[in-house]
């Protein structure tokens, strides 16, 4: 008798325990998931090619006698890439080599400073980045402090710590058991690194750069203070470039309807880009194993 | 008998701790020596010595001669030492983003050769040597990790002969695996002496009986008793080894 | 651990192989010395003794045997366990073999039963040379119980004089049988005592010899009877 109650309030708390479980998760989706519907529905109508080519139109609301042009945010759209494309470039090579640095070579207290020091700048608000990228453009390159060069840094300083980190922690992974098989066989320790190790933990770092790229690529703050915005056209490093993010931010809070608009319309477009990266690198891992056959 | 590889008074540390303590030992060319003793006595350590993979450990410490055709490996560049010195690890250890064929040309590739016959040809004979050619040939495209755990271990095998090494150092290759597999690894044990000097550690000392030439014993970091491995077995000349072989340790 | 209760069976295993050659040494002793106690007081009763010993002795070699053959299939002994587990299979057949020679001697007995023997110094110098072999019997048996290998060591030299013995003895009883001195049926059966207790005695040599392998590994060089006739021409 007394078996048979306990198994039953056993069985019993398992299910309330997954019930509240299933009822949390579902809690946290609700905000995600009216995040994405009202991007969705009030972005959708904007989205158009028109959307893609032209640039900010004269602010207005359409009224009687008035009729707005839609216009475009194409210069932002090509702002954002330029910008995430050269603090890429710049960050990730950069953090790599400090993350191989942690998890392979570092040896002392020199390795718990680097690693100390990252994890702080990874914490700091991406303002103060900015305002330090302003400041250094300010004493060294005035004229420049406004510019496409100035927002990539910005961003290159705020990925460069998370992707030193995460690096690390996929060059950790890697079990010590293949480093070792792969010295044994004679190769020497750089080319063990390079060709063994960080093959093996590909996908950790493409991850971890992607996910780096995805953070930066929505930064606003920063961008304020460097990048500066551009109502036209510019893919040149010494002028001020728009961004997607900054559009936002200056168009959002406007009284002007087609602004709002093409705010919306960024935000969603924001959002589809950063999904896009991530599924682009699920697909590009897949690609292994390639056939081999000896012939013969 | 000729005198392919030998330790000369080697000690070895892990930080402040020894390890390994002044150790002499000959490896007879193209015969097969095993080292025996119970766990933590020293023989992992030792073999790692030999092909200089002991320093690699942060903390570590050497002391002694290795003598590799009777020259001081320790005197030389250790990346050439480990090309000459292959080893083969407890845990079959196959590069998980590498084809089966990758792996065994992991060593050739890795040091610079391209020529895709020279690697297919090599690929194929390191196969035929660990006895797996004939169940991987049309599957050599396959991931190296999606291999049965013996299959994998001749797998790592035929990766450290395509290096085209003298000496074949093996730590406890077998321990992970079943019967089967074990049986068909010391076979391969049995063939590979023609060609190359094997050294092999062993917690399984009927293992060490059915495969080795010469058969070493190790205690505590010392090396106790060394000799033919059917005088050791059949009438060894000290009691601790008798104690240890007829499993009556204390 | 696995190790430790492995041992517990080994163990077990060679403490019952060794109390059954102990017994199996000690029927074959007895066997051999109520043989020749029969055979020099030609007391049938104690000869017929001799019979059930010898089937005794069979029996138990048989299960030694098997005891022998079970050990090495789930132990794999080593060493000194090897050896000893080894050696006792090959001992079984000596001591078997004494059993058979006691049986055989007490045959004898039974077929001299009222005969007049002739003169005691025939019978005394064939006593003498019963007492050495079953001295050296004893003296094997006693080496295998307490794993004493010095004892045994020069075992061969002692089988060199018992040997001589065989010989002379040989050599007188032929001469008395040609001058008539003694009935011919009688002495051909005193040449088949002689010649039992001298083939006893080479098994207590092989026993004292593997003796001193199983104690020390040492594998003494045994120069078999046949080849020892040569170095004594007659």
């Amino acid at each position: 008798m007394i078996r048979f109650n306990r198994d039953v309030r056993r069985r019993l708390k398992n299910r309330v325990m997954a019930a509240l479980a299933l009822a949390c998760v579902a809690l946290a989706l609700v905000p995600l998931g009216s995040i994405v519907h009202t991007v969705v529905v009030r972005g959708a109508s904007v989205v158009n090619p028109e959307f893609f080519t032209q640039i900010q139109p004269i602010p207005c609301s359409p009224g009687p006698n008035s009729t707005c042009v839609q216009g475009g945010i194409g210069n932002a759209i090509v702002g954002t890439f330029l910008l995430l494309g050269l603090s890429s470039a710049i960050a990730i090579p950069l953090g790599l080599l400090a993350g191989i640095y942690l998890a392979e070579y570092g040896k002392g207290p020199l390795v718990f400073a680097v690693r100390f020091f990252a994890d702080v700048m990874t914490g700091l608000p991406s303002i103060v980045m900015g305002l330090f990228i302003f400041a250094a453009f300010q004493l060294a390159f005035p004229g420049i402090v406004f510019s496409a060069i100035a927002g990539g840094l910005a961003l290159a300083v705020i990925i460069i710590p998370f992707v030193a980190r995460t690096s690390e922690e996929a060059l950790r992974l890697v079990p010590g058991s293949i480093r070792e098989a792969a010295l044994a066989l004679g190769v020497p320790k750089y080319r063990v690194t390079v060709r063994v190790v960080l093959s093996s933990a590909r996908e950790g770092i493409v991850t971890g750069a992607l996910l780096a790229m995805a953070r930066v690529g929505g930064e606003t703050a920063p961008l304020l203070l460097t990048a500066g915005g551009n109502s036209f056209y510019s893919v040149r490093l010494d002028q001020p470039i728009a961004a997607m993010s900054l559009v936002i931010y200056n168009f959002a809070t406007t009284p002007y309807a087609n602004w709002n608009a093409l705010a919306w319309g960024a935000a969603l477009l924001l959002v589809l880009i950063m999904l896009g990266l991530s599924i682009a690198a699920r697909f590009l891992l897949r690609h292994r194993f390639h056939e081999q056959r000896i012939r013969g | 008998m000729t005198r392919k590889l030998a330790a000369e008074k080697v000690s070895a540390w892990y930080g402040p701790k020894k390890a390994i303590e002044d150790i002499s030992l000959d490896f007879e060319e193209h015969a097969t020596t095993a080292i025996i003793g119970p766990s933590g006595c020293g023989k992992s350590t030792l073999i790692r010595c030999l092909n200089r993979l002991h320093e690699t450990v942060p903390k570590a410490r050497v002391e002694g001669k290795v003598l590799l055709d009777d020259k001081d490996v320790y005197a030389d560049d250790p990346v050439t030492v480990r090309r000459r010195v292959g080893m083969v690890f407890q845990k079959a250890n196959p590069f998980p983003t590498m084809s089966v064929y990758d792996n065994v040309a992991a060593a050739l590739r890795l040091n610079g050769v391209r020529n895709r016959g020279k690697l297919d040809k090599i690929v194929k004979q390191s196969l035929e040597q660990a006895a797996l050619w004939d169940e991987v040939k049309d599957y050599l495209g396959k991931p190296g990790v999606s291999l049965s755990g013996g299959q994998q271990q001749r797998l790592c095998i035929a990766r450290a002969l395509a290096a085209e090494p003298e000496v074949l150092l093996m730590d406890e290759p077998c321990s992970a695996l079943d019967p089967i597999a074990t049986a068909k690894i010391e076979d391969l044990i049995f063939d590979l002496k023609t060609d190359y000097t094997v050294v092999i550690v062993t917690h399984n000392m009927q293992q060490a009986a059915r495969v080795a030439d010469t058969t070493a014993f190790m205690y505590l970091g010392h090396l106790i008793e060394v000799g033919g491995t059917r005088e050791l077995f059949e009438r060894p000349r000290e009691a601790l080894t008798e104690s240890y072989i007829t499993g009556r340790f204390g | 651990m696995p190790q430790a209760a492995e041992r517990k069976a080994l163990e077990k295993s060679l403490q019952k192989l060794n109390e059954n050659m102990v017994t199996l040494a000690e029927l074959s002793e007895l066997a051999i010395r109520k043989a020749i106690d029969g055979l020099t007081r030609r007391d049938a009763e104690v000869a017929r003794e001799v019979f059930t010993l010898d089937q005794e002795v069979y029996g138990l070699q048989l299960e030694i045997e098997h005891t022998c053959i079970d050990l090495i299939a789930l132990h794999a002994p080593v060493a000194r366990d090897l050896r000893t587990v080894t050696t006792s299979l090959k001992i079984t057949t000596d001591l078997d073999r004494i059993g058979r020679y006691a049986k055989d001697l007490s045959e004898l007995t039974l077929q001299f039963g009222g005969k007049a023997t002739g003169e005691r110094a025939d019978v005394a110098r064939i006593r003498e040379m019963a007492d050495r072999t079953i001295k050296m019997v004893d003296t094997a048996i006693d080496a295998f119980v307490q794993r004493d290998a010095e004892s045994v060591r020069n075992i061969m030299e002692v089988d060199d004089a018992v040997d001589r013995m065989h010989d002379e003895i040989f050599a007188d009883l032929v001469r008395r049988m040609e001058d008539r001195s003694l009935d011919t049926e009688v002495g051909a059966r005193y040449i088949l005592v002689n010649r039992y207790l001298e083939r006893i005695a080479d098994h207590a040599v092989n026993i004292g010899l593997r003796v001193v392998y199983m104690v020390t590994g040492d594998w003494l060089p045994r120069v078999r009877a046949a080849d020892r006739v040569k170095r004594y021409p007659k």
